[in-house]
């Protein structure tokens, strides 16, 4: 839960990764979905502890992917799971983090909730 | 009941109905004339009901059907159609009076009952004629020149044709009457209560009627009783996780336990109809243990108070923000001349015409089945999703109505919720339509400030230092009050170049009314502060307050507040073409001396920040069978104007005629994420995103050789194309260093406000409003007038007359809503300096007036009586008394 109490807001950050600089939010969400690449993804997602991809995770990347790029926004868990006919459980295990944190976040998708933390914007000393 | 014989619109009827049924009902709900609008709970204040009966109007609330024995009733139907209008119809679309469209037939009635009997009526003829006629969105001033157009087709001078901007007169610049204007002016357009859907079940929430409570039971056995009665919803038949919220959790559908505000719902009835629902709505039993109520900030604030949000991990102060730019302390010890003052603004509402609505259904069965909301604006990440989340249904498809007014309210979810939810519980479609005095109580409003601001200027009349502490009153729910704030701080310095700030804010929850967006959205406020301190150091200095504007204006190459380099400041152009207006009101004041009645002119300026960090749009195209165009993009217009943005882009990008574009902007399902129209986004994102699909899409087509859809297909290339705008550069504040890059563009402007007070009864009048703005190329310039005028009547109810009071703002008049009796004249002068990263160099506009009409009109009242009111509104009781301290 977030918390007001002494809380900063985290802020996005720039990253250089397979070669390319991609600007993150402060919940590890891409900001230019663009700049997401497969190799890229492999990254992220050793980082977040999938030591190999699998046939049913590359295929839940590919159909996200493909979504986002021809639809112009994200998918709803609705769309996912008719889209790789897998259950919402079976998308929450598929990556670490689950569905927000495993696979949208690994997938380049913008942060589905846009919504800031709340927070203190203060100038630190 | 009783027959009774009459003819609407020409055919006679035969009607067998209760003689006490209001003529409204039997319109809308017995014949499907949905043309006819209403707004005011039924009390006569808004016109929006307004028909012709026997050649005069009549506001048909007030209207018995018993009364209509062999009557001839004429409603906005029984006028014209699109396809062959009436020539008043004509006139109100071809004067671009009409934006949001929900007053607009009641306003055309009015009309045709004028100039039945007077072809050529003078602006008081109108005023008196349509005075109780209510209008949010244009300030009146286009509905009389509408009018009056009208007075001209009917007496023969010109025509529509002759009126009616040529197809070959391109798109950039050009008036073309809005894609859906027409069918607003013929009532054909469907809000969300004209839609027809047999079967559906009526809701009425159940709202707590204390400030702060713990809810000990809800009983509403005898409810479910009442005929009619479907059944009784409350939180515990939520599946989701019941929140409405954007980001504090403190926001539910129906409250559980604690209801922290008066208006809280509590428990809904779905029935038949809606008489029933909210007759057993007010048969729901609730217990409440009423609890302390925690009324304003300072009470928030002190030692001891109780934790507005019941959650014990939130404290009072919801958010907490800061701005430093160099060091404005060491500044002001060096400053020649020092501004000291407290400033209040007070909480408004957006005050839309059309009360709260909502429809919900279940399309298709089992898990797979489709949660269908028919809403009051899209956003599809905003609505859809966190309708999706809070029922507890991954298949959510968002579709928008057409909406009467928006002014920021509609960013946050309403009546979607309960509608949501009820059609899932019930697996029945529902329709949520609030009455005015619910809608009042149930969304969000403008957020009051309170500011103590420093302003400090060197012995050469230029400004050194600028330090405010605010204070922010959030009411019981956070909405996206943090944004406003930060919005407050990124606009803080306005206009001008202030190389030191120091400002301090905090948003403190109340028991009370919550503020959420409301156009201007945080800069509102903070402009008046600074606006109202630059005038005081004007004077302080003996110096003309345009002249000490043009010499602290920011330059290209200088800094804003957040330390954001600008690479243009168009600002100084507007003061510079204010001037001959600003010199004509000085000598005008000094010519009417009058002691009882006192002329004053006020100036203030704006500099309004459009596209916030890292914003997003993306829009589509795609190339019809027909050759035509169909836009894709989640532009919500509930009347500002983007119909006319995206088509006149469009068409000028593609060379398609005006009449092919087609928009489709309203469906989840169909959309690509343009995200939310708010915060005079859509033009500078959707506007950008759309130009680069037009682009992706003819760079395909000269690929392919095509010329046609034919050409394309044969050549096997898809005929959808997208396009994408990402504010990559545009960043934000930095944590470390309080500064950044805060917005991609902005539009500028200055106001002139000319007043008279009335030194005996404390009254202030308005003679005119003068504004020049620079938003960059303009494509439609009616489109951005109208947004200028609306925003000017607007901003002047803000320094003058509105102040929403939870409990007692029940209704329109209560809440001393602009009138034909509070219409002055204003005069828009519009200037176009390309932007250099904005679509085709124009930005966008929906919010400027409310930045500095306000200010400019405080200006005024000081320049007239020589004493300063800090305190929004600038009421009567205030002016007197500001007299009598004098």
């Amino acid at each position: 839960m977030i918390k007001n109490e002494g809380r900063t807001i985290k802020r996005p950050y720039t990253r250089i990764i397979a070669g390319v600089e991609i600007m993150f939010n402060g919940e590890g969400f891409f900001i230019t979905p663009s700049s997401w690449t497969e190799d890229v993804f492999q990254v992220l997602a050793q980082e977040a502890g999938v030591e190999e991809i699998s046939d049913k995770q590359w295929m839940v990347v590919n159909f996200i992917r493909k979504f986002y790029a021809e639809q112009g926004k994200s998918p709803l868990n609705h769309h996912l799971k008719v889209g790789t006919n897998l259950s919402l459980a079976e998308l929450e295990a598929l990556f670490p983090g689950g569905l927000k944190y495993g696979v949208r976040r690994l997938t380049g998708l913008p942060d589905p909730c846009r919504r800031k933390v709340v927070g203190k914007r203060v100038k630190s000393d | 009941m009783k027959k009774i014989t009459f003819k609407v619109n020409g055919i006679p009827n035969e009607f067998i109905v209760d003689e006490n049924l209001a003529l409204i009902d039997l319109l809308r709900k017995g014949l499907h004339l949905t043309g006819t609008k209403q707004s005011c709970d039924r009390k006569g204040q808004c016109g929006a009901c307004t028909v012709i009966v026997n050649g005069k109007t009549v506001r048909s609330c007030l209207t018995k059907v018993g009364e209509l024995e062999g009557a001839d009733v004429i409603t906005i139907e029984g006028l014209g159609t699109p396809d062959n209008p009436h020539l008043i119809q004509e006139a109100f679309v071809l004067a671009g009076t009409i934006q949001c469209g929900f007053c607009i037939p009641g306003m055309i009635m009015a009309a045709k009952g004028l100039l039945d009997v007077n072809k050529n009526p003078s602006v008081e003829d109108i005023k008196k004629a349509l005075r109780r006629n209510l209008c949010r969105c244009t300030g009146y001033g286009k509905i009389i020149e509408a009018i009056q157009l009208a007075g001209r087709f009917l007496r023969g001078e010109t025509t529509p044709d002759q009126v009616r901007p040529a197809a070959s007169a391109g798109q950039i610049g050009v008036s073309h009457p809005r894609p859906w204007s027409m069918m607003k002016a013929c009532g054909v357009v469907k809000y969300t209560d004209d839609l027809v859907i047999p079967g559906v079940l009526e809701i009425a929430a159940v709202r707590s009627p204390h400030f702060n409570a713990r809810v000990k039971s809800i009983d509403y056995a005898e409810a479910e009783k009442m005929p009619g009665v479907v059944g009784v919803i409350t939180a515990a038949d939520i599946k989701g996780t019941n929140s409405i919220a954007v980001a504090v959790p403190d926001e539910f559908i129906f409250c559980a336990d604690h209801a922290t505000v008066l208006g809280s719902p509590i428990a809904a009835v779905v029935a038949t109809t809606r008489d029933e629902a909210r007759a057993a709505a007010a048969a729901v039993r609730v217990e409440y243990e009423v609890l302390p109520r925690v009324a304003t900030a300072a009470e928030a604030l002190a030692e001891g108070a109780p934790n507005v949000n019941p959650d014990p991990d939130f404290s009072n102060i919801v958010y907490e923000s800061e701005l430093i730019k160099g060091d404005a302390e060491k500044a002001f010890s060096s400053s020649a001349h020092i501004i000291e003052e407290k400033f209040s603004t007070q909480l408004v509402h957006q005050a839309c015409l059309e009360p709260e609505t909502a429809v919900a259904y279940v399309d298709g069965e089992g898990d797979d089945a489709q949660l269908v909301v028919i809403g009051r604006s899209i956003h599809v990440h905003m609505h859809a999703a966190i309708l999706s989340v809070a029922v507890g249904w991954d298949n959510v498809r968002y579709i928008e109505a057409f909406a009467g007014g928006q002014f920021g309210i509609k960013t946050d979810v309403t009546t979607e919720g309960i509608a949501a939810a009820a059609a899932l519980h019930f697996k029945r479609p529902v329709r949520y339509t609030a009455t005015l005095a619910e809608s009042l109580v149930m969304t969000t409003k403008r957020h009051p400030y309170s500011m103590d601001v420093r302003l400090g200027a060197d012995a050469d009349g230029k400004l050194t230092a600028y330090g405010m502490d605010f204070i922010v009153e959030k009411g019981a729910h956070a909405s996206i009050g943090f944004v406003i704030m930060d919005r407050s701080m990124d606009m803080l310095s306005g206009a001008y170049n202030l190389p030191n700030v120091k400002a301090e804010g905090k948003l403190v929850y109340t028991n009370d009314a919550w503020g959420g967006s409301a156009r201007g959205a945080g800069p509102p406020q903070v402009n008046f502060a600074l606006e109202s301190a630059v005038d005081m150091m004007a004077v302080k200095l003996n110096m003309d307050p345009l002249e000490f504007r043009m010499k602290n204006s920011l330059h290209p190459g200088e800094t804003t507040g957040t330390g954001q380099v600008v690479d243009e400041w168009a600002f100084l152009g507007c003061l510079e073409h204010i001037k001959p207006f600003y010199d004509k009101a000085c000598k005008e004041a000094k010519d009417n001396k009058n002691e009882t009645v006192r002329r004053g002119v006020g100036l203030a300026g704006a500099s309004f920040g459009i596209g916030s960090a890292n914003d997003s749009s993306n829009m589509a195209v795609e190339l019809d069978p027909d050759d035509g165009l169909t836009v894709y993009g989640s532009v919500a217009d509930p009347g500002e104007g983007n119909d006319a943005m995206l088509s006149q882009i469009a068409a000028h990008c593609t060379g398609i005629p005006l009449g092919k574009i087609r928009l489709s902007t309203r469906d989840s399902e169909l959309v690509p994420d343009a995200g939310v129209s708010a915060s005079s986004r859509q033009t500078f994102m959707s506007g950008g995103a759309l130009v680069k699909a037009c682009e992706e899409l003819k760079a395909a087509m000269k690929e392919a050789g095509a010329k046609t859809h034919a050409d394309l297909v044969a050549a096997g290339k898809p005929t959808r194309y997208m396009g994408k705008k990402i504010l990559e550069d545009v960043q934000g504040v930095d944590k470390e260093t309080g500064q950044g890059k805060t917005w991609g563009s902005f539009v500028h402007g200055a106001q002139l406000a000319e007043v008279e007070v009335d030194t005996k009864t404390g009254e202030v009048k308005i003679l005119k409003m003068t504004t020049v703005v620079d938003p960059g190329t303009i494509f439609n310039p009616q489109a951005v007038i109208g947004q200028v005028e609306g925003g000017a009547d607007m901003g002047a109810g803000y320094a003058l007359r509105e102040h929403f009071v939870l409990g007692k703002s029940k209704d329109w008049i209560t809440y001393k809503f602009p009138t034909f009796a509070t219409y002055f004249p204003k005069e828009t002068v519009l200037l176009e300096t390309p932007r250099s990263n904005a679509p085709l160099g124009g930005t966008g506009i929906g919010e400027f007036t409310l930045v500095a009409t306000h200010p400019a009109i405080a200006n005024a009242v000081y320049n007239a009586i020589g004493v300063r009111i800090c305190d929004l509104p600038i009421t009567p009781e205030k002016v007197l008394s500001a007299l009598g301290k004098k």
